[in-house]
């Protein structure tokens, strides 16, 4: 039975998935439902030849300069995307497909986002070599490592910023110089970047970044892909990219479609709330983040993934010895929302490739729990998290005969 | 992953989970832990009937639900060669998927591992 403190105002359980999605904000519905709304700004964002479509169409370019500027990037580098699958999708195939000819080969990491490993995975079908790199133990990728798998005919390296999984941030300014250095494309999936860390687009030397509205408390369906304008890149020439769909010529035929203006309204109003979170902000999640580690460590048995130095705070994963791992995820799921190191694709989930990578074993893959903090999380949510968490891990333990003491050393692995 | 009323029931109450210590228990286990399915019962017989059962189990809400079912349904009834109730009906009953059918049949080993060593000592 779950109690008034384990639930929110709607009944639901306590919301601790912020890495996944993120609600809306209320400033961000107005600006979207005043484009559905309006008999004004319904037009066609591309048919400038009359006063609606070109309302529209100014929409569209301020919410283009609200993106850019929260990145530090060129409104004219921004081509809108459904989200940021469609823009690591847009990346990767656009420069496997335009560079062809120059170099078949690929560099990535074992953690991606699937996003970014299934395009890869694609690619190897059709005849490119990938590379996939393994980080250490915390997660981190070493620059020199890149820089090792570096060939002739290397035409991108795609290393995503923040780990969605674990939060770890990835030094991607070292990145940036070593793939100019050796005239090959940078790639950075930064979908979960904006307001946990800063993000300067011009600075870090990257050539294409995958954006997302929704981590943002933006909407679902609006993401965006910048595409570096400068025209001393690698090799000295300007980047291009081959579209993945034709029909239009929209986003300079990059991605041809009617833009859905609200969306994109709504997205760059996110982003321009993103860039403006104070650093009172961060200094909030940080200490709930604090506050939940020492709470699930208290448990006993609890293990942290990831780095604890160079991650964001709005991200805490951990394994924990002695459950297994769906029923360690059915047991929470009445009282908090959170996701589960496992793929739940089938009846039987699949270990936590990420985790996996990291050298955790399989069972400790299957049993971590990803939290994600953001801004409605509260002291209470937290103290809810860790009083659950402690309950049912011991209920749990004492099914499965591992209290504490008496964890199998197989169960308890690496 | 959804689970029926009656899974989701067993597996939260946790009755009858631990382990016996007094003559007349016999153990039973399957499965390893480090695979991700483990399953152990002590059924304490008296005359060729079940007079108290308990299990543990390192393993899915099903597997935990369907030992928990099993240990509670079965006081009373005679000791014989065979689950209480079959696997297949055991998975009709507890809505189990096919993918899962593999934990069942460890419940099923570890419950006859238990049942046989108790036949077997009855003679």
């Amino acid at each position: 039975m779950k109690t008034a403190a384990q639930m929110n105002a709607a009944g639901m359980p306590v919301y601790l998935d912020h890495a996944s999605s993120t609600p809306v904000d209320s400033r961000v519905a107005a600006s979207m439902a005043e484009v559905l709304s309006s008999e004004t700004e319904f037009g066609n964002p591309a048919s400038v030849s009359h006063d609606y479509g070109g309302v529209a169409h100014a929409l569209v370019e301020q919410a283009r300069c609200q993106v850019a500027t929260a990145v530090g990037a060129d409104p004219a580098e921004v081509v809108w995307t459904s989200g940021a699958t469609e823009a690591n999708n847009l990346a990767i195939f656009g420069i496997a497909q335009y560079y062809r000819e120059r170099g078949r080969h690929i560099v990535t990491s074992r953690t991606e986002h699937k996003a970014v490993l299934d395009p890869c995975r694609e690619l190897e079908r059709r005849g490119w070599q990938v590379t996939y790199l393994v980080p250490d133990r915390e997660g981190l990728l070493d620059p020199d490592q890149v820089a090792a798998a570096l060939r002739r005919d290397t035409v991108l390296v795609s290393i995503m910023h923040v780990n969605n999984e674990i939060g770890v941030v990835q030094n991607i300014g070292a990145l940036g110089a070593i793939c100019a250095r050796h005239g090959t494309w940078l790639h950075v999936d930064a979908a979960q970047s904006l307001g946990k860390c800063p993000v300067d687009f011009a600075s870090l030397g990257v050539d294409l970044m995958s954006l997302s509205g929704h981590k943002v408390y933006g909407p679902k369906g609006a993401g965006a892909l910048l595409v570096a304008q400068r025209k001393d890149g690698p090799r000295g020439a300007r980047l291009q990219l081959a579209p993945l769909q034709f029909g239009g010529g929209q986003e300079r035929g990059l991605r041809a479609g009617t833009l859905a203006t609200h969306q994109v309204v709504g997205m760059g109003v996110a982003f321009e709330l993103a860039s403006s979170i104070s650093s009172t902000e961060t200094v909030r999640i940080a200490r709930l983040q604090q506050r939940l580690w020492a709470g699930l460590a208290s448990i006993g048995g609890v293990l942290r993934n990831g780095s604890v130095s160079h991650s964001v705070p709005h991200l805490l994963n951990v394994s924990i010895e002695g459950v297994e791992g769906e029923s360690l995820l059915a047991a929470v799921r009445p009282y908090l929302a959170v996701s589960t190191g496992s793929a739940c694709n089938s009846a039987l989930a699949e270990p936590s490739y990420v985790l996996r990578a990291l050298g955790r074993s399989e069972r400790l893959s299957e049993s971590s729990l990803r939290f994600g903090l953001g801004r409605t999380t509260t002291e209470r949510d937290i103290d809810t998290a860790v009083a659950v968490l402690s309950r049912e891990v011991g209920r749990l333990r004492e099914i499965a005969g591992t209290q504490s003491g008496k964890v199998p050393a197989a169960v308890s692995g690496a | 992953m959804n689970y029926s009323e009656l899974t989701r029931r067993y597996f939260e109450s946790s009755a009858n989970v631990g382990e016996l210590s007094r003559p007349g228990v016999f153990r039973g286990a399957a499965g390893k832990r480090e695979e991700g399915t483990w399953v152990q019962f002590d059924l304490q017989c008296e005359s060729g009937t079940l007079r108290a059962a308990r299990f543990l189990a390192f393993a899915c809400p099903h597997t935990i639900a369907v030992s928990a079912w099993l240990a509670e349904q079965s006081i009373g009834k005679a000791v014989t060669r065979a689950l209480p109730e079959s696997v297949q009906s055991l998975r009709d009953r507890f809505d189990v998927p096919v993918e899962k059918m593999g934990r069942l049949l460890i419940i099923e080993d570890a419950w006859l591992a238990a049942a046989v060593a108790a036949i077997d000592y009855r003679g």
